[in-house]
């Protein structure tokens, strides 16, 4: 741990204003004549609108304006994908493709009063006839052609699969199904639009304001700069606000019809219908291994939904292209479209229900062959990637297994299926491997010194929660040699330098890598500037012979000569001492991923067979930990969320509509405080250099990959059932 | 019609309250305190918790005209400028918050817990707290920044 700031236990920088009530998120943003729209939400989930009569809802008290495709609103280009929801454009044409889609906008001078108008909207619909589920559509699966979301390889095959499945003399196969889960974060999604003439301002709840700002800009025909985006604070999101969705688009647009400030907050049901979510998957896993337990062969079939507005396939035959040692490999990804919005990225896409997909045949295997899972695990370790034959950056897997098996007690679990209980519950262990490859993103900072030692770091990133205000400060405060509390920093807003996204685990490794950048060019500048100056007392020095702690420049001679940056930069009249810093993540000789080991005790009462984790253990391998404190919180709940995949989280649908249930918080159950063991998290803490200067690799994601297989694993071992269908329900245990 | 109350000690009012408006909406709308905040204006996640006269309520479930010539103490009036209340100084010291959105109301509902049972034990946080969804900390941090006020309020000195 340096003392200057990175790995330190720092408690978080806005964390007073969010127990005080002070903390300002999207909604909270109120902006002088602001007017506040509500969506309104097709009843039917296929067809077309026959007729939609606004005219009680124009009458409406307050109402300003109601908007629809009846309005032809006139978009300049559907934005580039991704990150952008859908390929057709909000109000295009009278067609319905899922149930809760938008179909008109409401503007009134009151939020009661939006929303009171919004259901005087009356719609007939030429129903169609739906694809209600994944089931459904299974029949009309495809393969589908790259561009777009398809930008991984559909179809993999290594070596000769069918061979190698042929001549193996263990074998196991099984299917495995994941639910539709929804992110729900607690804040919903919410946009505040403003013009000025022909420039938009949005304030809006964004995991990339920069990004976002070019899509917005394209679908308006607006050169960039005419867009202004910012997200102060976002109240959670896990994938949810990754893509530009159609309500930011419409609240623009009708911002610009009545030209006033228009503000929509999305309703908690319009946050599972129309922001994405998990599609369910159905995915095939066949194993060849030798009689050791060395792998031969995998071959993993994955099918999930999509719209049939958007392609998305997601990545789940990574785990088995990328996780371990095989020789011969066939993958395969196919989508099918349903009637239901359109599916997102979510915590985490592709690998979340592709580990558990895995892990749970590896288990399979152990099991079979009468092997210790972990010792499974050890024997395939992947010392090269895989699929490409190119070094790691830094991997550390190894020693997640031994750390995680010591501290978990794993020698303790009984091999034998449903033999360990104490009083009426039954006690079994499971384990996964997590792996997640980590993105890189262009971004820039600059880091500012200022006359009275005070620093301000400006990047336009955000921060969902992960704590990256206050990692980013100790990344500048490190780089620059100055205490933390003398760091500030503004995030959020388009008009800083373009920061990385928040999702996909980027923040820490390429934005950290911006600003520490800058934070160097920063300190050699005002070292540059004490040596030239015959003022100070640095004077005449290489500049390799300064060095900096606490604010202050000394010889690293004779530490008792030097001055602080105050004092240098007061003399010299420079203010502030500006350093820039511009990370772009080069092709690289390595693969880069993030990986850890998952252990898991859960206890099943005999008679009422609830699954309870009474105890996780995750040991987790992403470089060096910016922020001890904040990287244990983040971990712990990406954790206790995937137990919630594990054993309760899914969005149910009509079978015959294929319309959500019960879109409601209520009825999508979350883990509760109620719910809840002891959980435990361990660092590896080696700082990976061959990934990015910094050497930290993101957290958000890998520390939910693997959990629910673990789970899944572990009721295996409690019970002798192996269920592989999510969630683990008391009702399919019994 | 008009809804007069006391709000964090102040009286206040409120004009033009339509008859279904929330007493959230009224708050945060109308008097300008978006501490609680709207997560779900259903009852489902808790992030609205304020005092209503002494007892703990969903404010997105509680209509305005309800409020007439009562109390409301909001997150805001917990604690001053110079000296937070023990449950907002341990929810920092804890790491018990993360984005921060589920926080005002578990404040709320954990200084609730704490006033009626100054002695928690781990299973009563727990129970106490069920109704109060938080999506990012999984918990863990909550609860021992419950365990840390309670000792606080006690006028114990923890580590
Ligand atoms: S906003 Fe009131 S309970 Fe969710
Ligand atoms: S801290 Fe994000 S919901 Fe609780």
């Amino acid at each position: 741990m340096s003392e200057q700031g990175i790995g330190a236990a720092l408690t978080r920088v806005e964390a007073r204003d969010k127990v005080t009530g002070a903390a300002r998120y999207t909604a909270d943003v109120v902006l002088p004549g602001m007017a506040y729209a509500a969506l309104v939400s097709s009843q039917v989930s296929a067809g077309r609108l026959r007729s939609l009569d606004v005219s009680a809802a124009k009458a409406a008290p307050g109402v300003l304006g109601v908007f629809s495709h009846l309005d032809r609103p006139t978009w300049h280009r559907v934005p580039a994908i991704p990150y952008f929801g859908e390929t057709r454009m909000p109000f295009s044409d009278d067609r319905i493709h899922h149930a809760g889609q938008h179909i008109a906008i409401v503007v009134a001078s009151t939020r009661q009063q939006a929303a009171h108008a919004a259901a005087l909207v009356k719609a007939e619909y030429e129903a169609g006839k739906p694809v209600p589920t994944l089931e459904k559509a299974l029949p009309s699966a495809y393969v589908a052609a790259q561009g777009n979301y398809v930008n991984f390889p559909q179809e993999t095959v290594r070596g000769t699969p069918e061979e190698a499945l042929a001549g193996s003399p263990v074998r196991v196969k099984a299917e495995y199904r994941t639910a539709l889960i929804s992110h729900a974060p607690i804040e919903p999604s919410v946009t505040t639009a403003t013009w000025e003439g022909d420039e938009l301002t949005l304030y809006d709840t964004s995991q990339a304001v920069v990004v976002h700002r070019g899509l917005v800009a394209t679908a308006f025909g607006l050169p960039e700069d005419k867009v202004r985006l910012v997200c102060p604070l976002i109240g959670g999101a896990f994938g949810a606000k990754t893509h530009v969705w159609g309500h930011t688009l419409l609240v623009a647009l009708a911002a610009r019809r009545l030209g006033r400030p228009v503000q929509v907050v999305i309703t908690r049901k319009q946050m599972f219908t129309t922001t994405g979510h998990q599609p369910p998957t159905v995915q095939r896993i066949e194993i060849g291994a030798e009689r050791d337990g060395r792998l031969r062969v995998i071959t993993h079939d994955s099918t999930n939904s999509t719209s049939f507005v958007a392609e998305r396939p997601e990545n789940t035959v990574l785990s088995s292209v990328a996780t371990y040692a095989v020789p011969n490999l066939r993958t395969r990804v196919r989508l099918a479209r349903m009637n239901f919005g359109t599916p997102t990225a979510m915590r985490t896409p592709g690998d979340g229900p592709g580990s558990f997909a895995l892990e749970c045949a590896l288990d399979e295997l152990a099991h079979e062959l009468g092997a210790d899972p972990v010792e499974l695990r050890r024997r395939n370790h992947a010392d090269v990637h895989p699929q490409s034959g190119k070094p790691w950056s830094g991997k550390n897997l190894l020693e997640c297994y031994r750390i995680g098996a010591e501290r978990f007690g794993w020698h303790r679990r009984d091999r034998r299926p449903g033999t360990r209980r104490e009083g009426n519950d039954l006690i079994g262990y499971g384990m996964a491997t997590a792996r997640r490859v980590e993105h890189h993103r262009a971004a820039e900072s600059t880091v500012d010194i200022r006359t009275d030692g005070g620093v301000v770091v400006r990047t336009a990133t955000q921060d969902i929660g992960g704590g990256t205000l206050t990692t980013m400060i100790q990344v500048a405060a490190d780089a620059l040699g100055v205490a933390p509390d003398k760091v500030t920093i503004t995030v959020g807003d388009t008009d800083l330098p373009p920061g990385a996204p928040t999702f996909g685990s980027i923040t820490s490794g390429s934005n950290g890598s911006a600003v520490r950048l800058a934070a160097q060019d920063a300190r050699g500048a005002a070292i540059r500037l004490a040596v030239g100056d015959k003022g100070s007392p640095l004077h005449g020095l290489a500049e390799d012979a300064v060095d900096v702690r606490d604010g202050r420049l000394f010889a690293k001679a004779d530490p008792r000569r030097g001055e602080t940056y105050a004092v240098l930069l007061t003399r010299n009249r420079v203010n502030p001492l500006r350093g820039n810093g511009k990370y772009s993540p080069a092709e690289s000789q390595y693969e880069t991923s993030t990986f850890g080991a998952h252990f898991t005790e859960v206890r099943i009462d005999r008679d009422l067979p609830r699954v309870r984790v009474v105890r996780h253990l995750a040991v987790i391998d992403c470089g060096i930990v910016l922020n001890t404190k904040t990287a244990r919180n983040q971990a712990q709940g990406g954790i206790i969320g995937s137990i919630g995949v594990a054993l309760m989280e899914e969005l149910r649908q009509d079978p015959v509509s294929g319309r959500a249930l019960a879109p409601a918080l209520t009825d999508y159950h979350v883990p509760v405080n109620a719910d809840i063991g002891q959980i435990d998290v361990h660092f590896v803490n080696k700082p990976d250099h061959n990934s990015n200067p910094l050497g930290a690799k993101g957290l958000g994601e890998i520390c939910s990959i693997g959990v629910s297989a673990a789970v899944a694993n572990a009721v295996f071992n409690a019970t002798g059932r192996r269920i592989r269908d999510l969630p683990i329900t008391p009702r399919r245990l019994l | 019609m008009r809804v007069k109350f006391t709000v964090n000690g102040e009286e206040r009012t409120a004009d033009d309250v339509w008859e279904g408006e929330s007493l959230l909406y009224v708050l945060r709308e109308r008097l300008g305190l978006p501490g609680a905040k709207n997560a779900c204006e259903q009852g489902e996640c808790g992030s609205c918790t304020v005092y209503l006269d002494d007892t703990p309520v969903c404010a997105c479930l509680v209509a305005a005209g309800q409020v007439q010539d009562r109390e409301v103490r909001t997150v805001e009036g917990l604690g001053s400028e110079e000296e937070l209340d023990p449950v907002q100084q341990a929810f920092i010291e804890r790491g018990a918050v993360q984005c921060g959105f589920c926080t005002p109301g578990l404040i709320v509902a954990a200084h609730d817990l704490i006033r009626r049972n100054p002695c928690p034990k781990d299973a009563e946080i727990r129970e106490a707290l069920a109704g109060n969804l938080c999506r990012c900390t999984g918990y863990e941090k909550i609860i021992d920044a419950v365990h840390t006020a309670a000792a606080h309020s006690r006028g114990e000195a923890t580590s």
